[in-house]
Formats: structure tokens, sequence, C-alpha cells
């Protein structure tokens, strides 16, 4: 199967869809002609020109707020923040009228609309560029939640994003947005709520979401050398949040570790041990265990980010620890 | 001083890019701002201006025009006049610019550890708690090996083996009355064992009169008849299994179609191409890949078994995604050959012994166990004809292949001859609620002849 | 814009329609059959009134705090107004909005809203859409002086203004906003003068005179529905009730100011208007006011008698059904 990378399918999954339906638009700084900071709308101002490629004054909350009254009114946008920290400044359209539109109308108004942008902490960005957030947007009735991990995720996911009549979060890690894989040629769509088992294993369960699946993975390879069985799951959408496939993977390993690149308190960590702990306390064999990034924002010389982190080797000792719990 | 010039990171995203070319020659005079080469990063193509002034020295070794480069690869130097190639630097590489992860404490947030208790005090993991009961294990008396002393899975299951090693096997001897009034009343068996007394009612409804009045904690009787009637604990994927039958038993309308095809000339050309195959390195394709094949042509020709219900909708599906029934140590497993309609036979040979391989090793993907939109399960290995299988909802249809084998049959009614032939047993279950029987009879037949004439789908 | 007697008498109509209903409103306030904030539209009637004359049912309201004249205006029935401020099932938003928020998008009236300054951003977006989809419908926002301080004033009429959007400002200066005097929170109460801002047209009129808000509202729809771009309209007017029922009234603003602004009421003016230039008789004018009067004893008979809405469907309309899982 051909190879493409993360940025580049949800690009093809863009360009599909807005082929597909023209009441699709996108806005954001620098996404027409120069075609989006991180590529993310290269060559599309060239096939669908200014009124569907907008870009826009350095007003986040006014787009994000005029963005909702286009889907009020029947068209779908696409908000591209470049980077989801800007997000905040919107926070108040977002939460008191984007997600809360189509409950105020009794359901007679419908919220297609895609918020867009890239997370995580990596490359320097420093604390005004690092931001995951998707915690804070889960705490939120009305949004949608998703965090791919994979090319292939990402294009699939991203066209149900665009489909859904409910708006949708849709966050990039920056560590993932070059990374390759295979994504097929026909269309596909991944509905939401649905978990990715990455690795199957017997002896411990391990939750994680975006950069962290990858270290996981390799913390999975380390501990193999050691005959244990990591079982890998990346739930990819954070609301819905797939705990059916979690609980299914801790009713056969009894231990459960989540790794998460975000802060401890309050965090999806958290929700999905209580989640656990609720519905599977009996097939527990150990004390939920989290591995999270350290609670600070985000610093900027490489040997200071790293440290706030979790990577393979952090992830692979948390393992042994819950495994000697 | 020699300058470098390096490969340049142009964006956040950039850890290799493009070196296009030169702009300048080598031993050119280079001016600050002068354009020196061209290099291509993840969005476009950038002309790289010079910081310094000086000749442009192009090392031999420096990479080619078009050669694709991590960032910060040397490619030339600026000198100053009369100044020579650096000693030693011939050698073209990356320079590091990966940054020494600090060797500090992490600050990485975990939550703190729970406190060990005292030993006189045994803790228990609920799920240990639950496999106990479950094993009829006294944990109570069990030396836990949990960072604080608590007793967990492990330490269970293992005192539940010394048991069984320790004492003797015995077989139940129950009277088939008494069994049926133990499941009436709730009675376990193997609290009622007395060595060698057979159980009869009277013991059962004895015992279920005490287990009124007996607390509930109460640890069972006759422990040491435990291994004669151990329960198996449902696995992962039998508990989905027996999910997912008892789901299609109940809710499909079901109805199973046998046939009998003449796979003489399938047999034959499946030998003549594993002979042709024989040196190559490829796996030759199985009955199964040539059936996936096969009946994915006759699916494209008859859509209205390759859809499958959802809610209250019949949804016909453009691509053909073929599930194998595999049995596999942890039980039935279904991978899935995925756009069989776009596969050649032997792509689907290829990725079939992939998928196979994966799925007996434990290492299969998740997507390989989902999507698919029809079934084939063969059990012709097992000397097994005709079968029922069961549909693996939400498809609407399953093909049951049975043995091939060599049968004297009618060639000419009217010239009374027979010969042998090579005979092939199928089955088809289908949906009722989605498709009726005459299309699904159609369907079976359009199988019947593709197996007997392979040229019907081979040329498809 | 010359208008028939026809025209002028629906004018009255509305006009006492919103009148008769706010102090319907206010009655059932006092004897409790009000749960939450009432704030009523007693004095500004002429604005609604003259703006929504010129609107489709397919060109989009999007409203205040103070917004029940603004949805009568646009076709709301007194019905389904009172039924939801008394919060029944027959409600406009059925029961789940209460005065701030009142939906009926099947008349274009896209909700009225418990936040300061979002209104102005979601007109901009509906005239986007209309713009991307090629119709000639407005977007009209509807706000208060005090929105005229709030960012997204700025950054709703900037890129309004940028990109020739279909849309219509109207800003309904009563001198608060609540109770803070606008002239002592601005250098520049004159809200009209701030669309030079934007590059666009700015006009003041007299908010209490319903033929100048008519004639000005006429002509900014007219520009924008020609693709000429947005207009702001400041509409000079004032509430002659306390700013939400129930709340002192006092210690802001004199008693003098309130007399004086009742002097200049709008329904009584434009009744003598009718009269002296006789495009009305007074038997004519006495109907209408009987059968307006009716209609809202009626509807408050109808919301008195309606069900209030099952507790069991107060989650429904969280997310649409396409991302349900």
């Amino acid at each position: 199967m051909r190879e493409l990378t993360f940025t580049a399918a949800a690009r093809e999954a863009l360009t599909e869809e807005m082929a597909r339906d023209a009441s699709i638009f996108v806005v954001g700084e620098g996404i027409g002609p120069r075609g989006g900071n991180f590529t993310t709308t290269q060559g599309l101002y060239e096939l669908y020109g200014p009124m569907r490629l907008r870009d826009t004054p350095i007003s986040e909350r006014g787009f994000v707020g005029m963005c909702t009254g286009a889907a009020m009114a029947g068209a779908r946008p696409v908000v591209d923040f470049m980077f989801v920290d800007f997000i905040l400044d919107a926070m108040g359209e977002l939460i008191n009228q984007t997600a809360k539109m189509q409950y105020m109308s009794s359901g007679r108004i419908q919220m297609p609309i895609v918020l867009r942008g890239c997370i995580g902490i990596g490359k320097s960005a420093a604390t005004h560029h690092s931001g995951s957030y998707y915690s804070i947007f889960a705490n939120v009735p009305g949004l949608r939640v998703v965090v791919p991990t994979t090319p292939y995720d990402a294009k699939g996911l991203f066209k149900t994003a665009i489909r859904s009549d409910d708006p949708v979060i849709f966050l990039e890690h920056k560590l993932l947005l070059n990374n390759k894989g295979p994504v097929p040629e026909e269309e596909y769509l991944i509905p939401f709520g649905q978990a990715n088992v990455a690795r199957v294993g017997k002896d411990v369960t391990v939750v994680a979401l975006a950069a962290m699946v990858p270290q996981a993975l390799s913390a999975a390879d380390e501990l193999a050398n050691e005959g244990v069985a990591v079982e890998v799951i990346d739930p990819r959408t954070v609301s819905p949040l797939d705990t059916d496939t979690i609980l299914q993977s801790v009713h056969k390993t009894g231990r459960l570790l989540i790794v998460d690149e975000t802060f401890m308190p309050c965090g999806i960590g958290a929700e999905i041990a209580a989640q656990v702990s609720d519905r599977g306390f009996d097939d527990l064999d150990a004390p939920i265990k989290r591995l999270n990034g350290a609670f600070a924002p985000t610093p900027y010389s490489p040997s200071l980010e790293a440290a706030l982190v979790p990577d393979a080797q952090s992830i692979a000792q948390a393992i042994r620890d819950l495994l000697a719990e | 001083m020699a300058y470098e010039i390096v490969m340049p990171r142009l964006g956040w995203t950039m850890e290799e890019g493009i070196f296009v070319e030169w702009l300048k020659k080598d031993g050119d005079a280079v001016q600050v701002g002068d354009l020196l080469c061209a290099v291509e990063g993840d969005k476009a193509i950038n002309e790289i201006e010079s910081f310094e002034s000086g000749i442009l020295r192009i090392p031999p070794d420096a990479p080619p025009p078009g050669a694709k480069v991590k960032v910060g690869t040397l490619l030339g130097y600026i000198l100053a006049v009369g100044e020579q190639l650096p000693m030693g630097k011939t050698k073209i590489a990356a320079l590091n610019v990966q940054h020494a992860t600090s060797e500090i404490q992490s600050p990485l947030t975990t939550a703190d550890q729970a406190t060990k208790r005292p030993a006189d005090h045994p803790t228990i993991s609920p799920r240990a708690r639950r496999i106990a009961a479950e094993l009829g294990v006294q944990w109570q008396a069990i030396t836990g090996s949990g960072r604080t002393g608590r007793i967990v899975e492990r330490d269970v299951r293992a005192a539940a083996a010394m048991q069984m090693q320790t004492e003797p096997r015995s077989e139940l001897r129950v009277s088939p009355l008494a069994r049926r009034r133990a499941e009436e009343l709730g009675v376990d068996l193997r609290t009622l064992t007395e060595a060698g007394k057979r159980i009869e009612v009277a013991d059962v409804e004895a015992a279920a009169k005490q287990n009124l009045t007996e607390p509930a904690l109460s640890l069972p009787k006759g422990l040491k008849d435990l291994s004669g009637l151990q329960g198996i604990p449902l696995t992962n994927v039998r508990r989905v299994i027996a999910e997912r039958m008892a789901t299609s038993a109940h809710t499909a309308a079901a109805v199973t179609l046998t046939t009998e095809a003449d796979a003489t000339e399938f047999v034959r050309l499946r030998q003549a191409i594993v002979a042709d195959l024989k040196d190559a390195d490829v796996p030759a394709p199985s009955y199964n890949d040539l059936l996936t094949k096969l009946v994915a042509v006759a699916l494209r020709e008859h859509p209205t078994l390759n859809a499958s219900l959802d809610d209250d909708q019949i949804i016909q599906h453009a691509a053909v995604h073929i599930g194998m029934a595999v049995d596999t140590e942890r039980g039935l497993l279904v991978p899935v050959v995925h756009d069989v309609q776009a596969k050649s036979v032997q792509q689907i040979a290829a990725e079939s012994a992939r998928l196979i391989e994966q799925v007996r090793t434990n290492k299969i993907a998740a997507d390989d166990l989902r999507g698919g939109t029809f079934t084939i399960t063969n059990l012709g290995m097992y000397e097994i004809d005709a079968f029922t299988p069961i549909i693996n909802l939400p498809q609407c249809a399953i093909l049951g292949v049975g043995r091939i084998v060599a049968k004297q049959v009618v060639i000419d009614e009217d010239a009374e001859t027979v010969a042998v032939r090579k005979m092939m047993a199928l089955s088809l279950t289908f949906d009722h609620r989605i498709v009726d029987g005459a299309p699904a009879a159609r369907f079976l037949q359009r199988i019947k002849r593709f197996v007997e004439h392979p040229f019907g789908w081979l040329t498809r | 814009m010359e208008l028939s007697s026809e025209q002028l008498l629906s004018l009255y109509r509305v006009m006492l329609i919103i009148r008769r209903s706010e102090e319907q409103l206010a009655r059932s306030y006092a004897q409790g059959l009000i749960h939450g904030a009432c704030h009523t539209y007693v004095g500004e009637e002429a604005v609604a009134t003259g703006v929504c004359a010129h609107l489709r049912s397919s060109d989009m309201v999007f409203s205040t705090h103070r917004g029940h004249g603004h949805a009568l205006a646009k076709g709301v029935h007194p019905r389904a107004l009172i039924a939801e401020l008394f919060g029944r099932e027959t409600g406009v938003s059925h029961g789940r909005g209460g005065s701030m928020h009142l939906f009926a998008p099947e008349v274009g009236m896209m909700g009225t809203s418990g936040i300061v300054g979002p209104c102005i951003l979601q007109a901009a977006g509906a005239a986007y859409a209309f713009k991307l989809k090629g119709t000639d419908n407005v977007g009209v926002a509807f706000f208060g002086d005090g929105a005229s301080n709030n960012g997204a004033f700025h950054e709703g009429l900037n890129m309004a203004a940028a990109w020739d959007l279909p849309a219509v400002f109207v800003c309904e200066n009563n001198l608060y906003a609540t109770e803070i005097a606008y002239a002592s929170v601005t250098r520049n109460p004159e809200v009209a003068t701030k669309a030079a801002a934007y590059g666009m047209p700015g006009v003041a009129v007299d908010g209490n005179d319903v033929l100048a808000v008519y004639q000005a509202a006429g002509e900014a729809i007219t520009r924008a529905r020609a693709g000429k771009g947005p207009t702001l309209i400041e509409c000079k007017t004032y509430r002659t009730r306390s700013h939400a029922e129930g709340m002192r009234d006092a210690g802001y603003r004199t008693v003098e100011e309130i007399e004086a602004w009742k002097q200049r009421d709008p329904i009584t003016m434009f009744r003598k208007k009718l009269l002296e230039d006789e495009e009305a008789g007074e038997a004519e004018l006495q109907a209408i006011e009987t059968e307006v009067q009716t209609t809202v004893v009626e509807s408050a008979q109808f919301a008195q008698n309606s069900p209030y809405p099952d507790g069991a469907t107060a989650t429904a309309n969280v997310f649409s059904e396409s991302t349900k899982t």
C-alpha cells in the first residue's frame, strides 16, 4: 500500500471532501495561497479560491464566532488554527456558542464545524505553541474531540469529522505530522469512539494517545525482550471515548497504565481510571497507574523540554513498576 | 576561517530535505547575500543566501544535486582567499542536531505509591479475589507477591496449581436426577462430595437447606475434589466468540443451502499453479485463496449477498472484504482480506499467508480483523462434507467449504457412463432478513459453476 | 420608501404585539410564572419592527439577552414566547432556553443569547454562508451599546467589511450597558461613527421612530442583498422598564430621564402620526388593539395550560445523530 505523511493524509481527506461538498470552506491564518503553516491546505487555494480558503485577520474569537454563524446557516466550516493554543482566545465562543447551539435550538440547528490545529510538546515550540487541551475539550458536552496517531487514522477520522454534524476538535500532534504510514487509495471513514488496539498483549494494558503511542510501542518492544506482552490501546477519540475496548483489555491483563503527555489533575487519565474502576473493578489485579507530563508550562530548552514528557524509557519503567504491584 | 554551509532547517517539522543544486560553482567568489544553492524542504524549494563573503569550495564527497540529506549535513565551505579546505573534514556527515537529553531527575507526574501494609493484614486485588472465588482457593492463607504484600492473580493461580498437584484427582459421581436438582437449587456439587460416595438427590436438597443458613463467606466444603470439575475461565476471545455466535443464532434468519461441485478442474488448476511456482519465492495459493478470488467475482455479480444489515437498512458494499475463519490457540478468529476485487490470486495468497501467520502468532492488527463483508470457512481438512456455518453478523452470508473427495459420478445419463471425479461439498448460510432464497441459491449455483469451470472467473 | 396603509398598520400591529406581550410577561413575572430572567423590550419596539419588516424567513436574525421583540418581529407567535418563559414544552425552545435562548430557525430567528457580543460574529458568519452559497439573504445582528465595547464588535465588523459580507449590524443604543452609563465607559459614545474605523457606512437614527428605522434598515438591507457589504445602524432608544424584571431600577438613572423618554413612546407617537396623516381611523386602530390584546391573553392562557417538558429528555440534542456511538 502507498505511504503518506500524517499531514498529507489529512490534507487528502480535506481535498476529497471539498470536492464532494461545496458548502465546506476553510478559514485560518495563512491557509490561502500560502497553503498553511503545516501545509494543511497546500494546493487547495488554486482549486477553490478565496471564498473557500479564507485567510483571516488574527481574530481567533472572531472567526470561531463567525464560522459558528456560518454553520448555523448551512455551511460546513473548517477552522485551521495552525497551533491549537490559539483557540484559547475563542473559548467563550467555542463553549458557550458552538458547543451548545444544537442543544439550545433543541436539535433544529446543527453545528457541522471542524476546529483543527497542531498540539503537543516538541521541537522547542515553548509554552504558547505546545498545549494539547484535549481533556478540557472532552469536559464540554456538545464537542467531539479527535486525537489521531497514524496517517491512516488522520485521513479516516478527518473525513468523519467533516461529515459530522457536531463540532469536532481535530488535534494533530506536531511530532506525528511528518510520520509516514500506509493509507489506502480508496475511500474509508473511521467512526468516532472506536479505539485502535495498536499492539496485542496479555500481561499489561497501556492506554496512550497521539505522540505517546509510538513511545508506548517502543516500550512494549523493550519489554517483549523481558518476556512481558504489553497491549497498547490508542483511543483515537477522547470524546466519545471507547471505554469498552479498554475494559476488554483490562479484563484480559488485570493491569492498566495510562500514558498521557498532558497534565494529570482532572486529565483524561483520571477519567479512564475512574471508568475502569467503576466498571472493571473485579478485573483489576493492581492499582491503575498514570504516567503524565509534568504539571508545568512547557519550557523552551531541549533538555528541559525532554525532561517534561514521558518517553519509551520512562514508560517501560512505569510498566515494570506496575507489574511489581 | 572556514565557514560551513549546511542543509538548513526550513520549518519546525523538517528533518531532512533534498539538496537541489548549487547556484555558484566550486571556486566562485561569493558576497554576503548571494544565492548559494537551492534546497527543497517540506513545502517548497528555497534558495539559500550566503551569510559570509569568500570563496565557495565544494568538497568532492559533498551531496550531489537531487540527494536527500538530513538537516545539518555539511554541503560545502566558504573560505578566505588562499585558505585550504579544512583538514580531516573531508568526510561529509550530518552535524549532530540532536540535543543531549537531560540527565536530571525526571519531573514526570505519577501518583504517589500506596504504602506497604502490615503483614498480619493481607490485602488482595479485586481480580485476585474474583479468581480465588472462581477456583475455590482460600486466599487468606496466601502470601502476596505484590509490592505492598498484596495478593495478586498470579499468587492465587499458583496456590490453585499447588492444590491440584498435592491432592488426588477424583471423579465426581452424581446421579442424573441429583445433577438436575442441583442446577435447579443452585447447589455447587463440588461442595457435596464425600470420598467414594455417589451424590443423590437427598444430598443436594440437604445442602440447599444448609446453604440458606450458612454465612455467604464460608469456604466451600470438600475443596480437595476441586480438580475434577474445575471451571475453565472464559478467555477474552472465547467470550467474544460466545457473544457473537449467540447473537447471530438469535437474530439472523439463517437458512443453509448445500450443493456439491465437481472440483476436478479446480484441483487441476491449483496443481498447475503450485507446480509453476515450485521455485518461486512466493507462497502458492491455497484452495481457500482460489475460493476467495472466485467468491469475490461471484459477489460482484450478486451484490445482494455482499451486504450487511445496519439497524433498519441494508447496506450493499461496493468493495469485497472476505473473512477467513482460522482456528488458533486462542480460538476461532476471522482475519479479513480487504478489497479482494482489486487483488490478484497471487496477492491474495501472499496476504492470507501473512494474516494466518499473524493471527496464529497473536500479532494480528485490529484492522485486519475488521470490516469483512463475507466469510469463508473451510472444514475440508477434517473430512467434513456439508455443514451449517453460523453467519458472522452483520454480514449477510457465509460459505462453508467441505472436503474434496473422489466419487463415482454419472457423466451421461443416457449413455449410462460414469467417471471418477473430485467432488467438493459447499454450504451457504444466508440471512433471510437481507436476501431471499432464490437469489441466494443463484449465487451458490454461480459458485458451483465457477468451481467446475475455473476459466469463468479466472478471466474476470 | 413609500409605505401603503396596510404596511403602516402592520408596523403598528407588530409594535403593539411586542408591547402587550412584554406587559403580559412583566405581570406573569410578578405572579411567579416565569422561572428565570426576563429582560423586557418596552420602549424599543420600533427598532425590531422597523428592521424585521424588510426580512424574509430565510434571512437570519441573531439577537441579545433583550430579544423578545426581535423574536416576535421575526415571526415567533406570542404563545411560543410566553410558553418558553413559563418553561413549557410548547415554548419556542421547548423549555430549554427561557428568555435568553429563544430559537426559531424555521422563521430565521437564530437565537437570543446570554452572552453579549457573539451575535455580531454569528450574523457575519451567516452572511459568509449566504455569500458562499450565492443567495441574496442577509444576516442581521441586534445588540446593545454595551456590545460595541466588546472585542466581538471589532472583530466581526472588521471581517464583515473586509469581505463585503451581506450583514446588517443594528445597535440599539439605550444609553446603559446593564446599569453602566455607556458614556462613562467609552470616550466616543456615538456608535455609528465607529463604522468608519472598519470602512463601512454607519448611520444613526431615532430608534423610537419606526419609520426612520424602517428607512435606514431598508437601505442597508438592499445594499447587503446587492453584494455591496455591511452597514452599521445605530438606533438611539431607551428601555423604560428596569434592566430585568424584579430588579431595582434606581441609582444609575433619574426618574426625570425615564419620564422624558416615556413622552417619546414609539407606539404612542406612531399612533398619533397614523391618525394625523389619515392613514387609519380611530376605529381601525382600536380593532387592531383589541385583536392584539386578545391574542396575547389567549397566548398566556395557552402557556399556562401547557405541560412542562419530560425530565427524561433533558439530555436530548447534546450531539447530533451523526456521531452517536
